[in-house]
């Protein structure tokens, strides 16, 4: 029998993300002190948070073989929404089911498009992003709004058990993204549709339910960002989330998640907008100027990608 | 002169023999009609002959040179062209951009393009206007073109896989025109087909193959349809027989199917009844199965109409596909996670998923299903092609269906796999349930059915009652009776 080779690709594959993850973090250590610090960890977490919660959807939607490039668009709109009926003085708890509500509802759209009338995601979600920015900026007329009352401004800034809020928010958000895609039928249904959308279908699956499902979900996430958003900045703006779907996309992808469908999951994409984050927090350290540090991030995701294929092709 | 000969040629995948020293030739003006049932070999000798695939022995000469055919395009420069089943032309470009498509260099003028491409036409005489997409093209003169493209890169040696199998009697007529056509200018013609009357009408030859083996070439106009049968079928069938039970198990229930194409008909299942469907590619045979689990036509089910796979399942009917990479697993999901796909309900409550339960339940139908690796954990794309059909079985008898519809139940499965699934489907019946089996290999219908319905241009031309004889099937199906 022939001596069992140590099996790197296999290592690399599964903990490939993390270690290069590690690895980061060791150069940046390394190169200044200001980097590896209690407050420059939080620093780092609370910056990704929103990234991360946006993206926790974009996965969902992306497992399920599909993608939406409304989420930044959709976060604006119903950023501007909720904080319009805050400051309106009803109760700030209204403003929040109010953001969640439309956020849903305009996923739903998407979803609709997507899974009932059978238009390619791509373009439905491309229309989206046009659309809801429109919505937002009429809404507004074109203004910010400011002076959030507490509750909001607790949001994007409070402090909880010595953690602040929207990393909170992110985690809690994660549990329940992974929770429904790995612990409930409904995430299998979406990785077997993302697979292969015929043989679920033959299996008798809801296939236009589910999927509908992901688009909605995908539409709660991005309206939760913007409400940590707007507490955040204590104002809304209808400029806000430019890129946003990016982002997300790229934190996806660097963390695994096939964008063919049926792979994946949202750990994956919190190392991948960790290692977004850290890349992006390092060269301010470091004081890289900001157009290089677009070239770089770009750079990041690519090299990610290509390693990513290389491991697959060798397995 | 011989255009083509080919000698001795092997050709194994792993420890099986798929081509076992086969001789074939052509001449110059010839239609070589090449026959055989399923899995006889004949798909793997003109993958040699495309260059597709490397033959492991033998020789082939063209012209009465040696030739080593490298790929596709090897064979190409060598004068074969062979003409698919799925069609390779580019639906959104023109005729004549298809035609050309190999030669067109730098900046693309049109005029000359099309006139050269309507001088082609007119030379086969052909009525199809050159500046025609070829996607709103009918199958049939998608086909035309196809042939008419591998001659305008000077094709010597032309193959036809089951040419006819998506034609009109109109569209094959017209086919049947153009070979004529071609032959005169001296073209070979190799063509495959099911159908014996085409290769009556048409071949001056005929070679039969036989589990990878030359049965013998013979001239046509001394052959009758009966001797071809003969000679596909062969004398030693030994094969699988699934004892039957006595009748009497009462009515299971009515199915009627009609679809656009497909002339309706009513089938009454009796309980444990398996009811074969025979027939060629496009005779009808695996759209029944279709019609009754709401993907294609009308079918009901006593008087009810089936409208989705859902609503099929939740009547206790089940489909098991004929394909099982693209319609069967989700092939990077583990074998548990594939064999509960249609029952998650079962295994979730409030829609959490209960781990444990799955598992249990995969392990019970790895073990009745004889499963190998026997690991639940395992990504069905690792399996053998016998094991993952077992996996898309397991899937289907876990909703407890009261009927299964099979199509294609061993399509590419090994033999040691196929005789498991054939005893799977032997107790389904002994249970009670209703099976309808499609399928085009007669010996396994003649093995498993009660009764067998014969397919042919879309309508029921046959029902034969047990005992059957293979040859009277084969004739049936290949429209020799």
């Amino acid at each position: 029998m022939l001596p069992a080779r140590f099996d790197w690709a296999g290592l690399l594959g599964r903990f490939g993300l993390v270690l290069a993850l590690i690895a980061l973090i060791v150069a940046l250590s390394l190169q200044s002190d200001r980097f590896l610090t209690y407050s420059n960890i939080i620093n780092i977490l609370r910056q990704i948070s929103i990234n991360a919660i946006i993206a926790c959807g974009m996965t969902m939607v992306i497992i399920g073989r599909g993608i939406d490039l409304s989420v930044g668009s959709l976060l604006a709109f119903t950023g501007v929404v909720g904080a319009s009926i805050a400051v309106a003085g009803v109760s700030p708890w209204l403003a929040v089911a109010g953001a969640l509500g439309l956020g849903l509802l305009l996923g739903v759209w998407n979803g609709a498009f997507v899974a009932y009338a059978g238009i390619a995601p791509f373009v439905v979600t491309l229309a989206g992003l046009t659309m809801y920015r429109g919505g937002a900026l009429a809404y507004t007329d074109g203004r910010p709004i400011s002076g959030m009352p507490e509750l909001i401004q607790y949001l994007g800034s409070g402090n909880f058990i010595g953690l602040p809020v929207p990393i909170w928010i992110m985690l809690g958000f994660l549990l329940l993204s992974h929770f429904i895609l790995r612990h409930t039928s409904l995430g299998r249904a979406i990785y077997a549709i993302g697979g292969n959308e015929e043989a679920a279908r033959l299996s008798g699956l809801a296939v236009r339910r589910v999927k509908l499902f992901t688009y909605a979900y995908c539409g709660l996430g991005a309206a939760l960002a913007a409400m940590v958003l707007t507490g955040r900045l204590n104002s809304a703006q209808p400029s806000a989330g430019v890129m946003f779907e990016l982002d997300a996309i790229a934190a996806v992808v660097v963390g695994g998640t096939s964008l063919f469908g049926g792979r994946g999951g949202v750990f994956g994409t919190l190392v991948g907008a960790l290692i977004i984050g850290v890349i992006n927090n390092g060269m301010n350290i470091l004081d890289v100027p900001s157009f290089y540090q677009q070239i770089v991030k770009g750079g990041v995701i690519l090299t990610a990608l290509v390693i990513e294929r290389l491991v697959a092709m060798r397995r | 002169m011989a255009l083509l000969t080919m000698r001795g040629i092997e050709k194994s995948f792993g420890s099986f023999r798929a081509l076992k020293g086969v001789d074939f030739d052509l001449a110059d003006g010839e239609v070589h009609a090449l026959v055989g049932e399923n899995g006889a070999g004949k798909s793997t000798l003109m993958k040699v002959l495309s260059g597709v695939l490397r033959p492991d022995g033998g020789a082939i000469t063209v012209q009465d040179r040696p030739v080593t055919l490298n790929g596709v395009a090897g064979a190409r420069d060598c004068g074969i062209v062979m003409v698919y089943q799925e069609l390779a032309l580019v639906p959104s470009l023109t005729v004549a951009e298809n035609l050309f498509l190999g030669d067109l260099h730098g900046v693309v003028r049109y005029g000359p393009l099309r006139r050269r491409a309507a001088q082609l036409m007119a030379d086969i005489g052909l009525d199809i206007d050159p500046r025609r997409e070829v996607g709103v093209l009918s199958i049939g003169e998608q086909q035309l073109v196809e042939i008419a493209g591998a001659l305008a890169r000077q094709g010597r040696i032309l193959v036809l896989d089951e040419p006819t199998a998506a034609l009109s009697a109109a569209e094959t007529d017209r086919l049947f025109a153009l070979i004529e056509r071609v032959r005169r200018e001296g073209v070979g013609v190799v063509y495959i087909s099911h159908r014996l009357e085409e290769v009556f009408r048409i071949a001056d030859r005929v070679t039969v193959l036989r589990d990878g083996e030359l049965v013998g070439t013979r001239s046509v106009p001394e052959l009758a349809p009966g001797d071809v049968v003969r000679m596909m079928v062969g004398r030693d069938v030994r094969q699988y027989q699934r004892a039957r039970q006595e009748d009497g198990a009462g009515v299971l229930g009515t199915f009627r199917f009609s679809a656009d194409g497909l002339e309706a008909h009513e089938i009454e299942l009796r309980r444990g009844e398996i009811v074969g469907l025979a027939g060629v590619v496009g005779s009808g045979r695996s759209r029944v199965a279709e019609t009754l689990f709401g993907l294609d036509g009308t079918g009901a089910w006593n008087d009810q109409p089936i409208r989705s796979p859902r609503e099929a399942i939740r009547r206790g009917i089940m489909l098991v596909p004929a394909d099982r990479k693209t319609q069967g697993l989700v092939l990077e999901l583990a074998i548990r996670n594939n064999l509960s796909l249609a029952t998650l309900a079962r295994i979730s409550r409030l829609g959490v998923l209960d781990f444990r339960l799955e598992e249990a339940q995969a392990r019970g139908w790895i073990e009745r299903l004889s499963v190998r690796p026997p690991e639940p954990a395992k990504p069905a794309v690792e399996l053998s092609g016998g094991n993952q059909q077992k996996i898309v079985i397991g899937k289907a008898l876990a909703i407890e269906p009261k009927v299964l519809l099979l199509d294609e139940p061993t399509r590419g499965v090994d033999v040691g796999a196929r005789a498991e699934i054939y005893d799977v489907i032997a107790e389904l019946s002994a249970e009670g349930i209703g099976v309808l089996l499609s399928s085009s290999d007669t010996e396994e219908l003649i093995g498993l059915a009660d009764r067998i319905l014969v397919f042919r241009e879309g309508r029921v031309t046959a029902e034969l009652a047990a005992p059957f004889r293979n040859e009277e099937l084969v004739a049936h199906v290949t429209g020799a009776l």
